[in-house]
């Protein structure tokens, strides 16, 4: 359920408004920036702490949530441009690790396709152990693409896209006769078929694989050389550092737009009554089929990126336990809310790779974070919100 | 060419009796709880771990390789002990979704399998290696023909026994007519003073200890178990409750049966069959969703508006 | 709109030898009705008596086993619920079916969905379109809840699961109301109310009747107060058969009705 604290009054003004937006964004990116380059493990526990810390004072003190609530409301536009300037100049403050870089690459890429589960888990409540599986359709719709017809990263991106969808329709399908654990069923063995053929189907590498995909090249450039800015040389993987980035603005666009749409509350009300909502005159069917082919269409993205950022793919990269992972991600940070959802995926990725010894426990660890979850905090770390309109 | 038959007839009957003793868990499970326990197989598979795991602390404690008695002892500890994780594991975590959403419930126990299948990785030694798994029954009979291992007619006699057992408990008794009871109306049985949470514990103490012996049955056939074996074995489970219709137990014997068979044919007539035979399982599972939601024996739900 | 030749003399609605079987079952057998636009019709009879069934068929919940519903003429049946309410036939519940985690003007602005166009596309990359949609069914939806209830409206950045039960009904009513229907289904509007909330709901229902001349009414109600004052005519089901129709006051002579449906229920409202 959604917190019904009654907003407390902003007290601020515009430019205390605008100072809080930037202040938040520097502490946001300050604290990535030391969870990226820490390497003790007390010291990570100790950020960890911050971060529960900060949490826990939001919570106690309205005021200070209220506030900042109301100075991003007012200064949108200031507050993405200042956000996209930090996002920009982020890699700049990485002391030039490739491995930082390399982390945030892979947190964005999970971000993007907890943002796609999102819009079904969330804001649908339809479960879907099949993301990995469409994440996977990507990768290789665009790496077969790029190795047998010589197509390029740029096009083989929207081409790979729209493959994956197709298959997201596909799998969408049943779920106009299925509901809940009939449906859950079938996109755990769609995850299934798919890494089994994937494992044994011939063009695809079998468990193999696909080797050699070729770096993305933009105006001659090529991404798997170091990226010169301003006399500043960053570490190749700065590159896609900033074209994952894009894409996870572009997903955040997508679930900003979908969210405040006509769309979005269809998938809310499934979400509360599905029978009421039929009632209502939504054609629960289109919406989940539709919920299913947006997911599908984001993750092909992601895998598209993936594929060509490691240039070497094979079946192992995709399977159900990714779409655990990216199913923990959506219920710790929050269902159907879009800040919750990238912290979680953020989270979550940083996290087993911070605490080495932890590593090996990655999965038990996911699978145990996500029964606490739903257990003591099922609205995940930030609940979701109710909308506002008229500004 | 008829012993080749006849023998995968015998092949198809066999993996079916072993699927059908955990396709009735599920829905023995979703009729009483009306939920899906997603990590069922995960449960059922943990019978030959821990019985691999009893029999080497006997011949640690006895000084000498265990014998066939000792084995079964091992054996029926380690089904009463995955009966015992059964209800732990409603105790612990599956009790507290009885009125959240079914999405919940859902994916608890999805995430309940994975906790599952990586305590075993993590605590059995060497979990992360397949573990190769004696048969207690060994030699072979003749029969019309065709040597058939005992191993397989003990399954498939075992099998029929517990789930001829489950008929007569459900059907004919006390126990079995507070359980369907409480599958009924939970409220109403609790006017009966009969305790749901007693019938709930004790429904999932049977559905874990038939699993568990399915389990042990399916390690036994393939001659090994791995920590996550119980992935397909689960799917296969499930998928078979719900092509027989969930709820229903002879749709979950039945639906055992059509997926052993379509298994058992795949992987005769398909060349390289073995690599694909969960594709086909699941493009079965699917036909049948989406042209019979309810399965083949099951009742459509009206939903009460 | 093609207006019918006169507006009395058809029925807006009706419906003709409508029967439900479930399996064995019969839950209703051949039953007729019909509304003209503007009329009240009561639906009374004792608990599975098929009032919920009739309702379920008419908003395409069920589909009947023979017989058939007709819309202006336009056969109704076999069509998916969604496109029922298009045609402008909204309906509420008889244990309040609100989408609880939402707010209250959400829950009213998707009672708009089939007055709003949107999709997936305009929703992307024509967000002031889409923007501008929405923000005017905000709009007609704040004036919706004023209209119904200038409390309810208070409330309207609320979730709607933390109303009150009476104010839940209201809520409910405005949600349907937003598909400005032709036909309004209220389904027990007053279970769960006491005698003042049910006065408070007779009210606002009177309103909303007087506000929409046109819009026609089918309650299935229990409480026989508002049976006996709001509509014009009643129909009596048992057993899923059709025992009566006429005005209240023919109905509640008919010794049948008593013995079925008014003794019973009578002895338990007094109660009350």
């Amino acid at each position: 359920m959604t917190d019904m604290t009654i907003p407390a009054r902003a007290t601020l003004g515009t430019a205390g408004g605008l100072a809080l937006v930037a202040l938040t964004e520097i502490a946001g990116a300050a604290f990535l920036r030391q969870f990226l380059l820490v390497d003790d493990w007390r010291a990570v526990v100790g950020l960890l702490a911050l971060f529960a810390g900060a949490l826990v004072a939001m919570q106690r003190l309205p005021v200070i949530e209220a506030n900042i609530e109301q100075a991003f409301g007012a200064n949108r536009r200031f507050a993405m441009l200042f956000g996209t300037a930090i996002v920009l100049a982020f890699p700049f403050v990485l002391q030039n690790s490739s491995y930082a870089l390399h982390l945030l690459i892979i947190a964005q890429l999970y971000a993007v396709l907890a943002l796609a589960l999102n819009f079904q888990l969330g804001s649908a409540n339809i479960p879907n152990f099949a993301t990995g599986a469409s994440y996977g359709i990507g990768a290789y719709a665009s790496a077969l693409l790029a190795l047998n017809w010589d197509v390029s990263f740029w096009l083989a991106l929207p081409a790979s896209a729209v493959v994956a969808t197709i298959f997201g329709f596909l799998l969408g399908i049943p779920s106009m006769r299925t509901r809940d654990s009939y449906l859950a069923l079938v996109t755990i063995a769609f995850g299934v078929v798919v890494h089994q053929l994937l494992n044994n189907l011939e063009f695809t590498g079998g468990p193999n694989g696909l080797v050699g995909i070729p770096a993305p090249e933009l105006f001659g450039h090529s991404f798997a050389s170091p990226l010169v800015i301003f006399g500043h040389s960053l570490p190749s993987q700065a590159n896609f550092y900033y074209l994952s980035a894009l894409l996870v603005g572009v997903s955040i666009l997508f679930a900003g737009r979908l969210h405040h749409s006509r769309i979005g509350l269809a998938w809310n009300a499934l979400r509360a009554d599905e029978l009421a909502a039929r009632c209502q005159g939504i054609n629960a069917t289109w919406y989940k089929v539709l919920a299913f082919a947006v997911d599908a269409f984001l993750a092909g993205f992601a895998g598209t990126i993936y594929a060509f950022y490691v240039g070497f793919i094979s079946p192992d990269n995709f399977t159900f336990l990714v779409s655990v992972t990216i199913m923990t991600m959506v219920i710790a940070g929050g269902m159907d809310n879009t800040l919750g959802v990238i912290v979680g995926a953020f989270l979550l990725t940083l996290l087993p790779e911070k605490l080495r010894a932890f590593s090996d426990y990655r999965i038990l660890f996911f699978g145990i974070t996500v029964i606490a979850f739903l257990m003591i905090r099922p609205q995940g770390i930030f609940p979701q919100r109710l909308r506002r309109y008229g500004g | 060419m008829t012993e080749q038959l006849l023998q995968q007839i015998l092949n198809w009957i066999t993996l079916g009796s072993i699927y059908a003793l955990i396709a009735v868990g599920f829905s023995l499970l979703f009729g009483v709880l009306n939920i899906i326990h997603f990590s069922h197989g995960d449960v059922a598979l943990m019978a030959p771990f821990l019985a691999l795991a009893l029999v080497q602390t006997f011949a640690t404690a006895i000084g000498a390789a265990a014998s066939p008695g000792v084995m079964l002892l091992a054996v029926a500890l380690a089904i009463a002990l995955t009966g015992l994780l059964g209800v732990l594991l409603d105790f612990v975590v599956i009790q507290r979704f009885r009125n959240a959403p079914a999405m919940m419930a859902l994916v608890a126990t999805v995430a309940l399998g994975i906790v599952l299948r990586d305590l075993i990785r993590h605590l059995f030694p060497n979990g992360s290696n397949p573990h190769a798994v004696p048969r207690l029954v060994q030699g072979s009979v003749d029969m019309l023909g065709v040597t058939v291992p005992a191993f397989n007619l003990v399954a498939i006699a075992v099998s029929g026994l517990c789930v001829s057992g489950l008929f007569y408990l459900l059907g004919s008794t006390r126990l079995g007519l507070h359980i369907k009871a409480v599958s009924q109306d939970r409220d109403a049985a609790r006017l009966l003073s009969i305790a749901p949470g007693r019938i709930f514990r004790i429904t999932f103490f049977i559905a874990s200890a038939v699993g568990a012996i399915g389990g042990l049955f399916f390690a036994g056939y393939a001659g090994i178990v791995r920590f996550d074996f119980s992935v397909d074995v689960g799917l296969i489970g499930f998928s078979a409750a719900v092509v027989g219709g969930l709820g229903s137990m002879p749709g979950a014997i039945i639906g055992s049966l059509v997926i052993a068979g379509l298994d058992t044919l795949v992987q005769a007539v398909v060349p390289n069959g073995a690599a694909y035979r969960l594709v086909f399982v699941f493009l079965l599972v699917i036909g049948v969703l989406v042209f019979r939601p309810a399965g083949l024996f099951g009742r459509t739900v009206v939903e009460k508006v | 709109m093609n207006a019918p030749v006169t507006p009395e003399s058809r029925a807006l609605l009706e419906g003709k030898d409508l029967t439900m079987r479930f399996g064995g079952l019969v839950a209703m057998a051949e039953v007729d009705f019909s509304l003209r636009k503007g009329e009240v019709l009561g639906i009374i009879g004792p608990n599975g008596a098929g009032k919920s069934t009739l309702l379920n068929i008419i908003t395409g919940l069920y589909v009947p086993s023979s017989g058939e519903v007709r819309l202006e003429g336009e056969l109704l049946n076999g069509q998916p619920a969604h496109r029922i309410v298009a045609k402008g036939i909204a309906r509420t519940f008889q244990s309040s079916r609100l989408f609880a985690d939402l707010s209250v003007l959400d829950n009213v602005i998707i009672g708009r969905h089939t007055h709003m166009k949107t999709g997936i596309f305009d929703a992307i990359f024509n967000r002031r379109k889409a923007e501008a949609e929405l923000d005017a069914a905000a709009e007609l939806a704040e004036r919706l809840l004023k209209a119904v209830s200038r409390e309810l409206h208070a409330q309207r950045h609320r979730p709607a699961g933390e109303l009150p039960q009476a104010d839940r009904r209201r809520l409910e009513i405005a949600r349907a109301l937003a598909s400005e229907p032709k036909v309004l289904l209220l389904d027990e509007p007053s279970s769960g109310m006491d005698d003042s909330d049910t006065d408070a709901l007779m009210d606002d229902i009177r309103s909303v009747c007087a506000e929409r001349p046109e819009l026609a009414l089918m309650i299935i109600e229990h409480d026989m107060r508002l049976i006996a004052s709001l509509p014009q005519r009643v129909l009596v089901l048992d057993y899923g058969q059709k025992l009566a129709e006429g005005t209240y006051e023919e109905v509640r002579l008919i010794p049948r009705v008593q013995e079925a449906y008014l003794g019973r229920k009578g002895a338990q409202h007094a109660q009350a």
